[in-house]
């Protein structure tokens, strides 16, 4: 750069006259630092221009004089220390009362953040009960389906004339019981579990049905889940109906000593 | 304080650094006039200008830890507060509105030049020294000096190239430098 057009630009006198733009000012100063030529331009315009002005000035009120100072000594007995500077950035409008209402409004602020978590976390959990009784809702229909469904079946089935009700009836006493509904017509058979233990989980009941003295298996079933009625398996014959509980899966004959009940077919 | 005594400027510095209340008061005497005429060359009503100039002096008492001495003399940092002061104070919402009360047009037509340059008689300091400029440089230092427009609200308001706008004013300030060599 040569500064002498720099200097010569009218740059200095822009920079004194507070007329430079903010990027100006900086590189100004930056450059003022690197020549001192430019340093000595300034300071002589400054001069002239002080010079000017101090020359040329008009008279001050006289009485504004007191005053200022009355205000300047008031501000320097409140304000001994640095908090003087502090104040300067609010340039003469940190009045008490404006500090009062910037407190207040940062208490405000506060509490409206305060409350506005509170909703939010209320919001929040409102959510999740909602969405947890939506499910629980839902598992309820689906439960309420189903009774609607299996009471429908069992209607149908009680008010069929051809289903036969058979009690199964318990081989020692505190046996679970079960009532077997069964249409010889159409061969289907249902059964009702009445206080019927949960098994360990290695372990089924099975429902047999006894012809002519063999066992046909008629299925093996879980108690414990919603069901309350049970179809089970087709007969066409049946003399009589036991429940045994045998291993998971069974595939293979009744294990009599766990026959559970017994229910005489009355055809 | 002997009225004659003369302070460099970098010992009514330091004093006025340390809170000296005399070297406030030597301040007053010596700079009040100045200051004020450039508050009168931005603002016409003279109660407003006492206000301008009570507040512009408290202002650098409460400032003067920011004057910075590498940057400039201390009378032109005065001046500068002075003169940032008077354009808020013309900016402000309570000043248009006692305009208004006055029913003085509020907005002076930047279109119409020749209308905004000061017609009183009693121009002082800088003002004074506008007079003698040709008028196309004396509206420009008008409007950014005494009125506080930037250059590119300038440059808009007269529809002229933002250049020009700044070559126009950088060759008045250059014409005005002369002025007060």
């Amino acid at each position: 750069m040569n500064i002498q057009d720099y200097i010569s630009s009218g740059i200095v006198e822009s920079y004194v006259l507070g007329l430079a733009s903010p990027e100006e000012r900086v590189e100004f100063e930056s450059l003022c630092v690197q020549y001192p030529e430019l340093v000595a331009a300034r300071t002589n315009f400054e001069l002239s221009l002080e010079k000017q002005l101090l020359r040329d000035a008009p008279a001050a009120p006289r009485d504004l004089k007191q005053t200022v100072m009355n205000l300047v000594n008031d501000q320097s007995s409140i304000n001994q220390t640095k908090i003087i500077t502090m104040q300067t950035s609010n340039a003469n409008r940190g009045s008490s009362s404006l500090r009062w209402v910037a407190a207040a409004s940062v208490i405000l602020f506060l509490g409206f953040g305060f409350l506005a978590y509170k909703y939010y976390s209320q919001v929040e959990n409102l959510k999740k009960e909602n969405s947890t009784m939506a499910a629980e809702k839902e598992s309820n229909d689906s439960t309420f389906n189903q009774l609607a469904i299996e009471n429908k079946l069992m209607k149908e089935v009680m008010d069929n004339p051809n289903v036969a009700a058979v009690n199964m009836v318990p081989t020692t006493p505190g046996n679970p019981s079960a009532s077997i509904y069964w249409d010889s017509t159409n061969s289907n058979v249902f059964m009702v579990v009445k206080n019927m233990p949960k098994l360990p989980s290695d372990k089924q009941y099975q429902l047999w049905a006894l012809i002519d003295g063999k066992p046909k298996d008629l299925g093996l079933f879980d108690v414990g889940d919603k069901k309350v009625i049970l179809k089970m398996n087709n007969t066409q014959k049946a003399d009589a109906f036991a429940i045994t509980i045998e291993n998971r899966g069974n595939t293979g004959g009744p294990n009599l000593q766990q026959l559970q009940n017994m229910g005489k077919a009355k055809l | 304080m002997n009225p004659s005594t003369k302070y460099s400027e970098q010992e009514l510095v330091t004093m006025l650094q340390a809170r000296n209340d005399q070297s406030f008061g030597y301040l007053y005497d010596n700079y009040s006039g100045a200051l004020f005429g450039i508050i009168k060359g931005i603002i016409p009503d003279e109660e407003v200008v006492r206000d301008v100039l009570q507040e512009v002096f408290v202002n650098i008492w409460k400032k003067i830890e920011l004057y910075d001495a590498a940057k400039g003399r201390l009378f032109t940092w005065m001046m500068n507060v002075a003169r940032n002061a008077a354009i808020d104070k013309l900016r402000s919402r309570s000043y248009q509105d006692s305009l208004k009360n006055r029913a003085i047009p509020e907005n002076v037509d930047l279109n119409m030049p020749g209308a905004i340059v000061s017609q009183q008689g009693d121009d002082v300091g800088l003002k004074k020294v506008l007079t003698r400029l040709k008028e196309e440089h004396r509206i420009l230092i008008d409007l950014s000096y005494f009125q506080g427009y930037t250059h590119e609200e300038i440059a808009k308001a007269l529809n002229i190239p933002l250049g020009t706008v700044k070559t126009r004013i950088r060759s008045a300030l250059m014409q005005l430098r002369n002025m007060i060599q």
